[in-house]
């Protein structure tokens, strides 16, 4: 998520004090003010996220035949060797990576030709309210009924071109994740192209002209001016994106359910059944908690990019 | 600076690429919509249906609660727009204008809670609501929706709170206002365009929502929308392609109405020039 | 959450707007609207509403259950049914947190391959005390099998669908093989044969739509004597992948594989997606359930000819496990006597046949077994009944852990053996040895 404003760092009254009005602390009026926010921040984020983290350590499961105990640290243990759960692991970042980087790629592509005075322009616009704005859910339904094997598009597509007789997309072994990511990459691109769209918006458009008439080309151009003014959005809303990926659910859940086999099964659906289909509630949790471990990982290396990046800007 | 005419056509060679990778799959959604069955259980699709009929439609409202799922739908996202909306304003506000280890935190929390698996959340959340008996209830949702749309309504709204000039405040201060006619007169009118953008933008997370409303909803008559419509895809043998289609096009609309109204909002920033002038 | 606040660049002034917004009225229709939702208690005036969550999908059984609900209604003023539309899809689930909630129906509809887990976790009354003698008696003892876990009964199996072949009568015809019938069924290795002499330039002699690899192979192999999975003298059940698990499975692989005799692209489908490809002679033969006659000659294109045929047989003839549909009690439910006594108007024989034609199944029911609506050989219908004293209760319903044994370790085996990817010996090991490993944090 990049921030509404850019332009708020340079506000008066942020960073440094406005002249005669130091940032104080609200009274009790300002508490008046937060704790609306506050109370259901911590009653039902903030708490359930410890009562979460304590789970993983008990065996907490569905049924009410017996009652939930401490074990430790059993459940990481069994995590350790639970094969399943780590092939799902590499699932996940496959499928993370898969999607954000051409996501990236193409979303860049995009956000520089509407960069540029082309007719059709409002067309794009218009079309990237589509997947932006659509459930999820419909987002799955509508790429099932393009992937469908007999009534889809792109087999009467491939048919009709001569390549072949197609094939049965998401349940394929070998075609389900490639088939997943392209929905990904497909859901995700409009709002990517809009952040890097404004970023490129924000890059002095008389560097751009000077350094043509200095005789540079498009990519020397693109190199020396464009990606440097780019590059703090860039990183941003790719590490964002790279962590909803990560964290995505309801699209394969739509699409493949996790199969076939297993093939697509993102670690947030393997706990999601774990959980509420098998009922195995505190091993459920302690895959949380190796999902949250791994995402912090990944934020800290965000957080420290996007640092050198202030710098460098 | 003037381009070539092959780069020119290369760029539109690509532009068009774009158009059609966005666009095809929502015209296939739209083309299997009006689709008989029969021509849907035939081995050659075509773009456009050589029979085109409304009875996926009404189909589609026979089979599933779609009407009663989309009211529900309905009330979980004005009811969660509209809350988060009311909690998040002030807390923007302090976060904008003060600065305070209370501030530091809440930001820490904004940025932190996209990184959450949801799943860690929901299992406690589920086991809390449980005791609470809102499991299975849309205040219960509603309730879930608020706090999950409220870093996203923090991190917008507190945007627009910094683009109101704090000067106009300060002079309203200066010719004798009191603090809360400052806000009520001043700052809010001000903020309004932000607070609905912020609104309608929760509202549509929240329309669009599955996972929770999957966990937390179990009673067919209280499902949402995105859940009611998981049941087309249904076990072996139930999906019927064409009432799928429909009821799927069906859903889209409210959001994409709305997502048209505030995308120039969304897309970019409220009043950020207003203080320059 | 999936959501971009934009970015902004500077823009010119916009003025300010004196909009205000109408959030008063907004609330306050919002907070009826709550209020209204979460209000809605029972009526407190001796009359009991039971809550019965129905999964029956198909137009025909949805408005027979609705039907019999009105008609019990209508009897029993007191008692009131309310009939709740489930769905098979995400019953397990549902089932789940609804038990876990709180919120669970009085009356659950299901499958007995999915009980196990809510009758040892507590969550389903023990029926043993609550049915008539009528219903005990009316169905066989190998289904009440299917509902037995330890000591009780925690279901009543009331209908249930072999798998058949379905083929195209005028390509069976054309090629002159012998049809098989109930009293002589082909043999696997005959039904291998067959559908190679069936299969010819862009025609497949068979489509297996194996989106649930497990059931079927399971419940086919019975035929041949497999088992699977072996209790011990210890109670602790443990899975072993033995001659007779082998024949079902290397028979599907080799036509998939070897001769290429069955499509290698439905593997991954469920059942009425291969229906397209059925109807337009790209396949001879789809085993499928029962059941999916009905859609078959609803979607058939007219002058369409086709013929249910029994599955192939094994050394113990035909054999074949089924998971019957079931209905419940939740053991939280006030009402369960009352509850017991829907189930069995429900299960009369006059209206288990009601539900078993709405279903296109058969039912469990010996009386109702009887119906000669149920033995015309129109659409099949005798075929199907002459095979139901032959359906065993499916290896491993009764199990613990068999579901997630299914999805996570089984699934995957067989479809990747199915098509070709790994061999026999490495189904064997990862049903074995991977399968255990599940069981074994079932069985502590």
């Amino acid at each position: 998520m990049v921030p509404p404003t850019e332009a708020r760092v340079r506000e008066p009254g942020r960073g440094a004090p406005g002249p005669g009005r130091p940032p104080r602390a609200g009274g009790p009026g300002a508490w008046f003010l937060v704790l609306p926010a506050l109370i259901p921040i911590l009653v039902l984020s903030v708490g359930p996220l410890l009562y979460g983290v304590s789970l993983a350590f008990t065996d907490a499961q569905s049924g009410r035949t017996e009652p939930t105990q401490w074990i430790g640290g059993l459940n990481f243990q069994d995590l350790l060797h639970d094969t399943l759960f780590w092939e799902s692991f590499r699932i996940g970042l496959v499928w993370a990576v898969g999607v954000t980087v051409p996501q990236f790629l193409l979303a860049l592509g995009l956000a520089l030709l509407l960069d540029q005075e082309l007719r059709l322009r409002w067309l794009a616009r218009a079309l990237a309210i589509i997947p932006w704005a659509m459930p999820e859910v419909v987002v799955g339904i509508m790429w099932r009924l393009v992937y469908n094997p007999d009534a889809g598009i792109l087999n009467e597509t491939l048919r009709d071109l001569g390549l072949g007789d197609g094939r049965d997309w998401l349940s394929g072994l070998a075609t389900a994740l490639p088939a997943v990511i392209v929905v990904g990459v497909w859901a995700g691109l409009p709002q990517t192209t809009v952040a890097l769209l404004a970023g490129l918006q924000n890059t002095p458009r008389e560097l751009h002209e000077a350094a043509a008439v200095d005789g540079a080309g498009a990519w020397r151009r693109f190199r020396t001016v464009t990606w440097p003014a780019l590059r703090p959005v860039a990183l941003s809303i790719t590490a964002l994106n790279l962590i909803w990926n990560f964290n995505s659910f309801a699209l394969v859940y739509v699409l493949t359910g996790g199969g076939p086999g297993g093939r697509t099964r993102l670690p947030m659906l393997f706990a999601y059944e774990e959980a509420f289909r098998y009922g195995q509630f505190g091993y459920a949790a302690a895959m949380g908690c190796v999902m949250v471990a791994v995402i912090s990982v990944l934020l800290a290396v965000f957080l420290a990019g996007r640092l050198r990046g202030g710098e460098d800007a | 600076m003037r381009t070539s005419a092959r780069v020119r056509g290369l760029q539109y060679t690509a532009l068009l690429a774009y158009l059609v990778f966005l666009a095809f799959p929502f015209l296939w959604l739209l083309s299997t919509a009006f689709k008989p069955p029969r021509e849907l259980a035939g081995l050659h699709p075509t773009w456009i249906p050589e029979d085109p009929t409304l009875a996926n439609f009404r189909q589609a409202f026979d089979e599933q609660p779609l009407l009663h799922a989309a009211l529900n739908s309905l009330l979980a996202a004005v009811g969660a727009a509209v809350i988060a909306v009311l909690v998040a304003t002030p807390l923007a506000y302090v976060m904008a204008r003060y600065r305070s280890r209370l501030t530091a935190a809440a930001t820490g929390w904004v940025v932190v809670s996209q990184a959450f698996p949801f799943v860690l959340v929901i299992i406690p959340l589920f086991l809390v609501l449980k005791n609470l008996r809102l499991i299975d209830s849309v205040p219960g949702l509603v309730t879930v929706y608020v706090v999950w749309a409220l870093p996203f309504a923090l991190w917008m709204l507190t945007g627009y709170v910094r683009a109101v000039p704090r000067e106009l405040e300060e002079a309203a201060a200066v010719d004798g206002a009191g603090k809360l006619r400052t806000l009520v007169s001043v700052t809010a009118p001000l903020l309004a365009p932000g607070i609905v953008a912020t609104a309608l933008f929760a509202f549509i997370t929240a329309w669009n929502e599955f996972f929770f409303a999957l966990v937390l909803l179990k009673t067919p008559e209280k499902q949402t929308l995105p859940v009611v419509l998981t049941h087309f895809i249904g076990a072996e043998g139930v999906a019927d392609l064409g009432p799928l289609a429909a009821a799927a096009f069906l859903a889209t609309l409210p959001s994409l109405l709305v997502f048209a109204l505030i995308q120039r909002r969304i897309t970019g920033g409220m009043l950020t020039g207003a203080v320059k002038s | 959450m999936r959501t971009t606040a934009g970015t902004s660049r500077p823009r010119t002034k916009i003025p300010p707007t004196r909009t205000t917004m109408p959030v008063i009225p907004v609330i306050a229709v919002l907070l009826l609207l709550l209020a209204g939702c979460s209000g809605g208690g029972a009526a407190d005036d001796g009359r009991i509403t039971l809550r019965f969550q129905s999964l029956a999908w198909q137009e025909e059984s949805v408005a027979v259950s609705k039907e019999l609900v009105a008609e019990w209604n209508t009897a029993h003023p007191d008692i009131r049914v309310e009939y709740v539309q489930g769905s098979w899809d995400s019953v397990h689930d549902q089932l789940l947190t609804s038990f876990e909630g709180g919120e669970a129906p009085d009356i659950i509809h299901d499958a007995s391959d999915d009980l196990a887990d809510f009758a040892y976790g507590g969550y389903l009354a023990d029926l043993t005390e609550l049915l008539p003698g009528r219903l005990r008696s009316d169905i066989p003892a190998r289904s009440w099998e299917t509902v037995t876990f330890e000591d009780g009964i925690y279901g009543v199996p009331f209908l249930q669908e072999p798998r058949v072949l379905i083929a195209d009568a005028e390509l069976l015809d054309e090629a002159g093989v012998r049809v098989p019938t109930v009293e002589r069924p082909w043999s696997w290795a005959e039904f291998r044969q067959v559908t190679k002499e069936l299969s010819g330039p862009g025609r497949y002699g068979v489509a297996w739509p194996l989106k649930e690899p497990v059931s079927a192979s399971l419940n086919l192999s019975l035929s041949t004597g497999g088992q699977l999975f072996h209790r011990g003298a210890d109670g602790k059940v443990t899975v072993r992948f033995e001659a007779g698990d082998e024949v079902v499975p290397r028979t599907i692989h080799d036509q998939v594989n070897t001769d290429r005799s069955a499509s290698a692209t439905t593997l991954g489908s469920g059942g009425s997606d291969t229906l397209p490809g059925f109807f337009a002679g790209k396949y001879a033969m789809v085993p499928l359930g029962f059941s999916y006659r009905q859609q078959i000659e609803q979607q058939a294109p007219e002058g369409f000819d086709w013929r249910v045929l029994p599955a192939p047989a094994g050394e113990d003839g035909l054999i074949q496990g089924v998971s019957p549909q079931t209905l419940s009690v939740a053991a939280e439910s006030p009402h369960k006597k009352e509850a017991a006594a829907f189930v069995d108007f429900l299960l009369r024989p006059h209206n288990m046949v009601r539900l078993a034609l709405g279903d296109w199944m058969l039912p469990t029911g010996s009386a109702a077994l009887r119906d000669p609506a149920l033995r015309t050989r129109e659409d099949g219908w005798a075929v199907g009944t002459a095979l139901a004293g032959r359906l065993r209760s499916a290896p491993a319903q009764s199990v613990r852990g068999y579901p997630e044994w299914k999805d996570k370790v089984a699934t995957p085996a067989f479809q990747e053996y199915y098509s070709g990817a790994i061999g026999l010996g490495e189904l064997r090991e990862r049903l074995e040895e991977d399968g255990n490993l599940v069981l074994d944090r079932y069985q502590r």
